[in-house]
């Protein structure tokens, strides 16, 4: 412990400034974060309000219960985690692709219209996704059986068919993250000097040659940062998108309940503190515990692209 | 002849390149554009042809009955406009040198507990206080409700932005920092007059993601804020949104009263409403997604 | 060496937040303890003390209305005269109702009354020790309200032993059934019945026929509604209101709790839904469809609520006609805590605010003023003592809806003539101890079921609604339903449900 202090003190002198610069955020993150972080302990309490969060009883892990008394934990910590691990793979890939097309692109008023354009997609919130998608899908308006019948095809009743519903939530929710999530790679790809494509063309590189050595490579780091990153949520639901989306409709939970829409559900009726920090915990849990194995993988590769 | 055979080869794959980015650019923009103009016809559609007939390309039976909803007391929007402005503009301002700052001292290799401090911030994108103790310690020990510092200080600092700003930071050489040192500058105007202006394109990011967060969000201000004057205006409209579906959603518990609402088209003009500024900042954020803008600064 | 110091930085960092969570209490326990003896020990004291000024503050939720502010000054007056105190309404809107209504009662925040219902999950609240106990302030300080409070409101108010609120005067009652359209049938071969299945399914395809425009039922994504009316026609009673699984029939000398898919006709019923649901009396894609509106806005022609729901959309929309069919046999008093007062833990002037309530509740002037704001200004009366709004804009009635009480409460300009009769005709049908009547003062505690109860209306969610619309196969549907049912844990709550049943009935005798 004492060379700890020393080793600390030491390297605080060597580096005031940085330490100085590093102040405000660690104090904001510890005041606006950390603190209120102590309410956790109500996931293991039986809260009551007069008693508040730390008068009230202890209960263990009665609060969980909830979740796993009937089977559905496991059922909607893998479709949480399925759904994640699918977004992420669409949605970083296709905002990858539409990034290096966007630069290749040598028009620079094409270039800024459809980027701004493809950044609409954000602004629309899941409100209006959800009313968009009812009017897709649903059986005797929607546009998509409007189409069928006038191709002279069978009409498709979507929502009898829970099997579509994650390639439909995936595809929206690429379309929404898009734009969004290219504007972070084609910043990266600006951010590359100019003199290494100069240099690449000079020696006979091909555009495909160039993206493969150059751009790829370049925008690596912000490529592994942005999948740890998502990684740290895997747990996570986006609630608003699911909600939205697929709202009371039982016939489609088994597809696409995720944790967050399931707690949101059960206690609707009796606003339970205790069971929402619980099922927050175990989300935050797990998380971690991804999130170090990951992080470690990561670091045996290659230690600078770790996240810590 | 052989540097013309590769010529040829190189032009010939630039060009089939060149014809597949701009035909799934142009697709992409239509399947992002589409809705958007779907979203502001169906604004101008009266509630009752959208019941009937659905959404279209155009609007249905024109009216501007959701807008006049929306800008009923005109003072109110204005004001939540200006709201929006200013929390849009403090935080972000502060936010981004906070995080620039921030993510400067955590990329340095030379700085010893970078990780540690990395993971301090991280840890909190995993656990956090849940809304009632974040509530309750917010309003009670400081004092934030009512206050236009509950909206801008707790997003001020998003670990995620300091993460993804991190690896615009790692992407500078350190030689820089290195012979700026050897120049005899300090720390800070290291930081300042050397990396700053070589961050210009993960700024440009992060300082949009910032003021679009500020700008989108209603739910600081659902929790804090109580007067009516001091609503941003996502929630301004978000409030009046909600209005519509809380009465329909109690309405088979609870012995209220109901009065209907055209929530369709009101729910699509709440978005033109809220994006059309946005949309107009962003043409000035994308002049700094330019090739090369590092060029000059290595060079010099 | 790293690792070890990143530990500590961790340890650091929690064991600070610990800290700090101890030293700000999160949650202020101990202050509330402290007051609640002190009203206690003075609770008994009767008399009220109206020396001192004070400002009673009251939280409703609704989006605050733009001409409050002439309402206030105007109840103000009044209020200052007869109990030397003013009211301060703040306002939870529809916005953030769901969020910050129950943090309202954990922020520590002194507030005296607040609106609550069991929409809000009024008993959940008061089993977690919410609200204040009115054991003696009720018939203390609102010793008229009190007084008219029937016994089986003042059971309803009582959880887990104690009065925890102040439930409305007002009667309401368990009819539920159709409200339709008559206009739209004008010209056609219909018979104008509409009292059972097989009238509705004449009446659907009648508008099938001549407004195919029109979906003829409105069924929506908050539900199907249906099994209700089903469940109702066969004389059953839901054991709660929010727990749709478990039933009982009031007409047994000792009813048994029942689950839902063991209830008789179940499947008769079902094989007419789905016979509808081919027929297309709603949409394929119902339970994704969040338009609640679509009765009220020509849409859809038949919508099943209550009577007071009928009376709204006849006075909102009179270019339409609609109807009412009530299918619940069996007429009770609805729970008064549909609507009621509570006094929170915090309040600074428990004596004073129900002082206020009785008022309210027993004075037509002060009534008035609070409920319908200004005569002349934001509220004009007709020769018959109707009242209707001068402008909806600016001022409706109050959100406090529990204020309502019987004999003060007006009649809205607009109300359908059979409204009134129909009301009458209820009440007179109601027989003290007998039926749905008997049970009215039964309230089933969900405690300690409380994490089966969430389960249990996920699976009936899940896999119920889509049954009753017709959409999965019922044999296999229903099967799978029961198994769900059982593993979730629903023969744990029957059996609690029972129980309590019992021991109500018992406490009766």
């Amino acid at each position: 412990m004492g060379t700890h202090v020393k080793n600390i003190t030491q390297e605080v002198k060597k580096n005031k400034a940085l330490f100085v610069m590093l102040a405000p955020a660690v104090v904001i993150v510890l005041i606006f974060m950390y603190l209120p972080m102590s309410g956790l302990v109500v996931a293991f309490k039986n809260y009551r309000y007069d008693l508040g969060v730390f008068g009230s009883e202890w209960n263990g892990l009665a609060n969980f219960a909830y979740m796993f008394n009937s089977g559905t934990g496991w059922l909607i910590t893998r479709n949480t985690i399925l759904y994640n691990v699918l977004n992420l793979i669409t949605s970083q890939l296709i905002s990858i692709v539409i990034a290096i097309f966007i630069t290749e692109i040598n028009k620079k008023h094409f270039q800024k219209v459809t980027q701004s354009i493809i950044f609409l997609p954000y602004f629309i919130s899941w409100v209006i996704v959800g009313v968009f998608v009812y009017n897709i899908f649903n059986y005797e308006t929607g546009m998509l059986n409007t189409l069928l019948t006038s191709l002279g095809l069978e009409k498709i009743n979507a929502y009898s068919k829970p099997g579509l519903w994650p390639f439909i939530i995936c595809a929206f929710n690429s379309w929404k993250w898009c734009g969004y999530n290219s504007v972070i790679y084609i910043a990266a790809i600006t951010g590359v000097d100019a003199e290494i494509y100069e240099a690449a063309s000079i020696d006979g590189a091909n555009i495909f040659q160039r993206i493969r050595y150059i751009t790829v490579p370049c925008i690596k780091p912000t490529i592994i940062t942005m999948l740890l990153l998502q990684v740290g949520r895997i747990l996570r639901g986006d609630f608003e998108m699911f909600y939205q989306i697929v709202g009371n409709n039982g016939q489609l939970f088994n597809a696409t309940d995720v944790i967050d829409t399931y707690v949101f559900r059960s206690l609707l009726q009796n606003s339970n503190i205790g069971m929402t920090a619980a099922a927050s915990l175990y989300q935050s849990v797990l998380c971690l515990i991804i999130i170090l194995i990951v992080n470690r993988v990561v670091k045996k590769i290659d230690e600078d692209y770790a996240l810590f | 002849m052989k540097e013309s055979k590769t010529k040829i080869k190189g032009s010939k794959s630039t060009k089939a390149f060149n014809v597949i980015c701009y035909t799934v650019v142009s697709i992409a923009a239509m399947v992002c554009l589409l809705p958007f103009i779907i979203l502001v016809s169906g604004s101008f559609s009266s509630e009752q042809a959208i019941r009937f007939e659905g959404y279209g390309l155009l609007p249905k039976e024109f009216t501007t009955a959701a807008y006049e909803l929306i800008f009923k007391v005109p003072q109110t929007v204005i004001k939540a406009y200006g709201i929006s402005i200013f929390i849009t503009a403090v935080g972000t301002i502060f936010g981004l040198i906070l995080i620039a700052m921030t993510a400067y001292v955590i990329s340095r290799k030379d700085f010893k507990y970078r990780n540690v401090f990395s993971f301090f911030f991280y840890f909190t994108t995993l656990f956090n206080g849940g809304m009632v103790c974040t509530y309750i310690f917010y309003i009670q020990y400081l004092h934030l409700k009512d206050s236009l510092w509950a909206l801008i200080l707790p997003g001020m600092f998003n670990v995620f932005y300091l993460l993804i700003m991190r690896t615009f930071v790692s992407a500078i050489p350190t030689a820089l920092i290195e012979s700026a040192k050897i120049d005899g500058a300090g720390e800070f105007r290291t930081f300042f007059s050397v990396i700053l202006p070589l961050l210009k394109s993960g700024m440009a990011t992060i300082g949009m993601f910032l003021a679009l967060g500020y700008w989108n969000d209603w739910y600081n201000a659902m929790l804090y804020i109580n007067s009516e004057d001091k609503y941003p205006l996502q929630y301004m409209l978000y409030s009046l949104l909600q209005k519509a579906q809380a009465l329909a959603n109690i309405a088979g518990q609870a012995s209220i009263p109901v009065a209907d609402l055209p929530s369709n088209s009101l729910k699509m003009a709440m978005a033109v409403v809220a994006t059309g500024p946005i949309i107009l900042v962003y043409p000035f954020v994308q002049k700094y997604f330019v090739k090369g803008i590092t060029i000059g600064s290595v060079k010099g | 060496m790293k690792k070890n110091f990143l530990k500590k930085v961790l340890g650091v960092a929690l064991s600070m937040t610990l800290v700090a969570g101890t030293l700000t209490g999160c949650g202020s326990g101990q202050e509330t303890k402290e007051t609640q003896e002190k009203t206690e020990t003075e609770g008994g004291a009767g008399a009220l003390d109206t020396s001192e000024e004070v400002e009673l503050v009251m939280y409703v939720v609704s989006d605050r209305p733009a001409g409050q502010d002439a309402v206030d000054e105007n109840l103000n007056k009044l209020l200052k005269e007869k109990l030397n105190c003013t009211l301060k309404i703040n306002w939870i809107g529809w916005a953030e109702y769901s969020n910050k209504y129950p943090l309202l009662y954990s922020s520590g925040e002194a507030f005296d009354m607040a609106y609550s219902a069991t929409w809000l999950n009024f008993a959940s609240l008061a089993n977690k020790g919410a609200f204040k106990s009115l054991d003696e302030l009720w018939p203390a300080y609102a010793p008229k309200n009190f007084e008219k409070a029937t016994d089986a409101a003042k059971m309803q108010a009582t959880i887990d032993g104690h009065y925890y609120c102040v439930p409305t005067l007002l009667s309401t009652y368990n009819n539920y059934g159709l409200i339709y359209r008559t206009d739209i049938m004008e010209g056609t071969d219909w018979d104008g019945k509409m009292e059972t299945f097989e009238d509705v399914e004449k009446y659907c395809d009648i508008v099938k026929a001549t407004h195919p425009e029109m979906e003829p039922l409105d069924i929506s994504a908050s539900g199907p509604e249906w099994q209700n009316v089903f469940m109702f026609d066969q004389g059953m009673s839901y054991v709660t209101k929010g727990l749709n699984s478990l039933l009982y029939d009031p007409a047994e000398e000792k009813p048994q709790v029942k689950a839902v898919y063991d209830v008789e006709g179940l499947k008769g019923f079902l094989e007419m839904m789905t016979r509808w649901n081919e027929k297309g009396y709603f949409s394929k894609s119902a339970l994704s469809d969040t338009d609640s509106g679509k009765t009220a806005n020509g849409k859809a022609a038949i919508k099943i609520h209550n009577i007071d729901s009928y009376r709204d959309i006849s006075a909102q929309h009179p270019e339409y006609k609609f109807a009412f069919s009530n299918f619940v046999k069996d007429i009770a008093h609805l729970p008064y805590t549909q609507d009621c007062m509570v006094i929170s833990n915090t309040s600074k002037n428990p004596e004073r605010a129900l002082a206020f309530w009785d008022l309210v509740t027993s004075d037509q002037e002060v009534y008035n003023a609070f409920f319908y704001g200004i005569e002349g200004t934001s509220y004009e009366l007709n020769d018959k003592g109707q009242f209707s709004i001068t402008d909806p804009d600016l001022y409706t009635t109050s959100a406090m809806w529990a204020a309502r009480t019987d004999g003060l409460n007006l009649e809205q300009v607009g109300t359908p003539d059979d409204y009134q009769t129909s009301i009458d005709q209820y009440e007179s049908q109601i027989v003290d101890g007998k039926g749905n009547e008997k049970y009215t003062g039964f309230v089933f505690d969900t405690t300690a079921v409380e994490t089966e109860v969430a389960t249990c209306n996920n699976i009936y969610q899940q896999y119920f609604y889509p049954l009753v619309l017709g959409y999965t196969d019922i044999d296999s549907g229903l099967e799978e339903f029961e198994k769900q049912m059982k593993v979730a844990g629903i023969e744990k709550i029957q059996e609690e449900a029972q129980r309590q049943l019992d021991e109500y009935i018992a406490g009766l005798e």
